[in-house]
């Protein structure tokens, strides 16, 4: 009798460590999916520039600084090696491209090109995207941060060798960056 | 989104009023699924007792299939609710697909989102109607769909949409559906035993019941226990779904207040959810129609006209629910 009822107290502990084990290894994955989520974004936005470049060329020719900022900026984010010069990468286009619309604003003819309205709204998206998808990687540290720290995981965590992620620091001049906000008026009619 | 709310601290945890809870709003799906798991055990449970009652009280000898048929019956609704409720609640409220084209707006907000909430991208919908409102619906978040109307995508800028879609999208990623899903499911069960009983006890059933008792060698003793039984019977379904259908709307209420608070924290900005509660509530135009079964399940209650502030609203007054946000 005292055998049975050891061995059933040891199925449930069994039982239990493997959901702590399992909830760890999802809130992991989790979080590394979320950084790749970022890269998604950021992608998408580069990818959009050559276009935008040459919209904007057509009508600004003489801005050619600009445009070679934005051009350095696609370039070494598609040559970075690593977290950090993507990020660093990542931070140069959003500077680069935050000029490049404040300076658009002096070009009534360029406003009204609907291409270029077009690329305004969706590389505005995209930032609002790329900022998302920072906050839901941080969100997901946390998560897989708590489940490793607090009391069941903790025990599991060591032996796993489970480490502690890092949040992301979203630098000062990204919270700069203009929102290009349409109101009512141009949103496509719905 | 780079508005000065985000760079405060929101509090990530929800602190019923009620009951004094504290609920992590990144997360609260657990409790969700586990009563929606109880609710369907309760109601075969329920389902099962009162067949078995009722079998007692009019023929004991077809027990097993009073029993097995309201099984079955409950089995099926709640299959029923739990595979399809989302399509059906779709085409009762006449949406439509949003195609990417003509709704880039719209789609682009959800993708965000979305993206913010850690969900996958739900099915879009418009619905043709220029009262504001919106709904989610679906069992998780791979088979999840959120209705807009086209009175919404009007009069809310994007930081009030994203506000509205954050709410339903919080709604879709803690199983909030699936679990009010359940609870309405088992509120309508009890209901449909109640009609069958009222309806059995109108055309006499009683008396032939208890002929065929008596003649089973009971005597007396039988015919007063039937007779208790029968009352007993009868306090219950006409209670039980009272009970029931408050409890549906306390709960309906709560849920409220939590996939606000959880919306506000996936787009680190109560402000523009409560904007858009504002804009919605000095709405003065046609109201969106609607049966009653799905009233639950929008944004807003479709008849706030009339201000139902009481047990019986499904939704919490909109006065609090904006004094709720800008206290965060």
């Amino acid at each position: 009798m005292a055998t049975l009822v050891i061995l059933a107290v040891l199925v449930v502990l069994a039982l239990w460590g493997v959901s702590v084990y399992n909830r760890m290894i999802q809130l992991e994955n989790r979080y590394e999916n979320a950084w790749s989520q970022i890269d998604v974004q950021l992608k998408r936005r580069a990818d959009l520039v050559p276009n935008l470049v040459e919209t904007v060329q057509g009508y600004a020719s003489h801005e050619r600084e600009l445009f070679e900022e934005v051009a350095r900026s696609r370039s070494a984010l598609m040559n970075a090696n690593g977290v950090n010069e993507s990020a660093e990468a990542a931070n140069m286009m959003s500077a680069a491209l935050g000029r490049l619309f404040a300076v658009a604003e002096a070009y009534p003819e360029l406003k009204a090109n609907q291409n270029f309205a077009m690329l305004q709204e969706e590389l505005s998206s995209i930032e609002n995207k790329i900022a998302y998808a920072r906050q839901f990687y941080n969100d997901a540290v946390l998560q897989f941060n708590n489940a490793i720290e607090t009391v069941p995981g903790n025990f599991f965590a060591g032996p796993m060798g489970k480490k502690e992620a890092v949040f992301l620091e979203i630098p000062e001049e990204n919270k700069a960056v203009p929102e290009v906000s349409f109101g009512q008026a141009s949103q496509p009619s719905a | 989104m780079t508005t000065e709310a985000n760079i405060q601290r929101l509090p990530d945890v929800f602190t019923d009023p009620a009951s004094g809870q504290r609920i992590n709003l990144l997360d609260y799906k657990a409790a969700n699924m586990r009563m929606s798991w109880l609710m369907a055990l309760l109601t075969m449970a329920l389902l099962a007792g009162l067949a078995y009652l009722i079998a007692q009280v009019t023929d004991v000898a077809s027990t097993g299939f009073f029993v097995g048929s309201a099984l079955a019956i409950g089995g099926a609704q709640g299959a029923v609710g739990f595979w399809f409720s989302d399509k059906i609640a779709l085409a009762a409220s006449g949406a439509h697909k949003a195609n990417s084209a003509e709704h880039r707006y719209l789609v682009n907000v959800t993708e965000a989102v979305a993206i913010g909430a850690g969900v996958p991208m739900p099915d879009i919908y418009v619905i043709d109607s220029p009262a504001p409102n919106a709904f989610a619906t679906g069992r998780n978040p791979e088979h999840s769909s959120i209705a807009v109307t086209k009175g919404m995508l009007a009069i809310l800028d994007r930081q009030e949409l994203e506000g509205v879609i954050a709410h339903e999208m919080a709604h879709v990623r803690n199983y909030d559906i699936r679990f009010m899903s359940m609870l309405v499911a088992t509120v309508g069960a009890i209901l449909v035993l109640r009609d069958l009983v009222m309806r059995w006890l109108y055309w006499g059933g009683m008396g032939s019941g208890s002929g065929r008792r008596r003649s089973s060698d009971r005597g007396g003793d039988g015919a007063r226990g039937q007779g208790v039984m029968a009352l007993l019977l009868i306090v219950l379904l006409v209670l039980a779904p009272l009970l029931a259908s408050l409890l549906r709307l306390a709960v309906s209420r709560r849920r409220e207040y939590l996939a606000d608070a959880a919306g506000a924290y996936i787009t680190r900005n109560p402000e523009g959810l409560a904007r858009a509660l504002e804009k919605i509530k000095s709405y003065r135009g046609p109201q969106l129609e609607v049966s009653e079964g799905v009233r639950h399940m929008f944004f807003v209650n479709p008849l706030h006209g009339q201000n139902n502030v009481d047990m019986f609203a499904t939704h919490p007054p909109i006065e609090e629910r904006i004094k709720r946000l800008r206290r965060m």
